[in-house]
């Protein structure tokens, strides 16, 4: 279990990095590693979004030739906060999924951005807020929307097939 | 004790990250973990690019073959549409070209006319015949002479109050005096049960009678104008010392192909033979 969830966290960094940028749509791109963090996170619990979240996040700030750790804590404790819901909230539908997937990827940004303040980070919260944060956190619920449609043909599928 | 594990998780992630981040900032350290973690991904990044670019490569191909086709489609739409617009304008050139000749016949004859359209035909054999769109209400009688700009078509054997049924000069029950226009020998144009014509003249007149003279109706009687062209003697039927000779006779006018006529509702004395192109 715990192998497929490095594997998730890795692939997702690798399609982030590799076939995500040709989605991109007036320079937003949707944030897929923080997807299935996730989405991961509300199935399998705080530990499993913990983990996958920190590698991912790891992962993302090797590849993207930044400060190594910054996204790992973020997503980290994203994906922790995203697996305690079950339970506390009635998280099963769609209509929830979605904009918690929103509200954790401005929550995200708004933990990098004070992560980086540490460090002197230059940018405005206001200008990322609203040419990067919230049009990601758009995008990432639309194909979050999408990812959990198909999770649920796929589920549908297997309860009609039993050999997939 | 599980949610004890939960939280020293989170804090051990959380100090790994800091630390990691400390160590960067103090100089060294990233470098190595840059470089460990490019050796890891870089390969297979390159890969994952390489397929993403071969799947992008064949759905391009397949969206430009789907244009193609759509294309394709739509030009042979477009092919039938323009083909059927090219026969329906030649149908009208046709058309106007065969009233304009009409028309100008019409203009120069010295008696009055009607114009009609064809509506129906009867070609078994036993009967030939034109339905014309013409009848008792147009003034049409019956014996009314009809006729196209390359000769005579036949007669109206039959009123009715909006058509008229014309039998044709080919029906075997049909008969028009004719002569020969040069030699001007007289004789009779009869329907062969073929489907053709024929002249019968009396041989001692007909001595003279070659292939290629031209038949025009005689004006003997008051049915048909004098001078109407009615076909070209094709070949001649010599019965050696019989009283009668028949010339076999190509029809000046394709009784197949006829679709509008003139009705002569008029009548002249005249001969019209030169207000004809017997040969189209």
């Amino acid at each position: 279990m715990r192998l497929s969830l490095l594997l998730m966290a890795f692939g997702g960094t690798l399609m982030q990095s590799s076939l995500v940028p040709s989605l991109s749509m007036g320079g937003v791109t949707p944030d897929l590693p923080l997807i299935v963090t996730a989405l991961l996170a509300l199935r399998r619990g705080p530990e499993a979004g913990c983990v996958v979240g920190f590698v991912a996040g790891l992962l993302q700030d090797a590849a993207g030739g930044g400060l190594l750790g910054v996204q790992a804590a973020t997503r980290a404790i994203g994906g922790f906060a995203m697996g305690l819901l079950p339970g506390r909230f009635w998280i099963d539908h769609p209509l929830v999924q979605v904009p918690g997937l929103i509200l954790l990827t401005v929550a995200d940004g708004l933990l990098r951005f004070g992560l980086l303040q540490l460090f002197h980070f230059p940018a405005s919260l206001g200008e990322l807020l609203t040419r990067v944060i919230l049009p990601q956190a758009l995008y990432n619920g639309f194909l979050g929307a999408a990812c959990l449609l198909a999770i649920e043909g796929v589920q549908a599928l297997r309860r009609r097939h039993t050999w997939i | 004790m599980l949610r004890f594990r939960r939280y020293a998780l989170l804090l051990a992630v959380l100090l790994t990250s800091l630390l990691l981040l400390t160590v960067q900032t103090r100089g060294g350290g990233p470098v190595r973990a840059h470089d460990l973690v490019a050796f890891v991904l870089t390969p297979v990044q390159s890969l994952l690019t390489r397929a993403h670019r071969g799947a992008l490569s064949v759905w391009s191909t397949y969206a430009e073959w789907k244009a193609v086709r759509t294309d394709n489609l739509a030009l042979h739409a477009e092919n039938d549409r323009l083909r059927v617009q090219a026969l329906q304008a030649l149908e009208t050139e046709q058309e106007n070209r065969r009233l304009r000749r009409l028309v100008t016949l019409r203009d120069r004859l010295p008696l009055t006319t009607l114009a009609g359209e064809i509506i129906g035909r009867e070609g078994g054999g036993w009967a030939r015949s034109v339905t014309v769109n013409r009848g008792q209400r147009d003034g049409i009688v019956q014996q009314t002479p009809v006729i196209v700009p390359e000769g005579l078509v036949g007669r109206v054997a039959q009123v009715q109050s909006g058509a008229s049924v014309v039998q044709l000069l080919n029906d075997p029950a049909s008969t028009v005096g004719a002569v020969v226009q040069r030699k001007r020998t007289a004789g009779l144009v009869e329907g062969a049960p073929g489907g053709g014509l024929r002249f019968k003249f009396m041989a001692r007149d007909g001595a003279g009678v070659a292939p290629g003279d031209l038949i025009v109706t005689s004006g003997l009687g008051t049915l048909f104008p004098k001078g109407i062209p009615v076909g070209r003697v094709a070949a001649i039927e010599d019965k050696g010392s019989a009283l009668f000779h028949f010339a076999v006779l190509a029809p000046a006018v394709d009784f197949a192909r006829v679709e509008e006529v003139l009705l002569l509702t008029g009548q002249t004395s005249r001969d019209v033979a030169g207000l004809f192109s017997p040969d189209g």
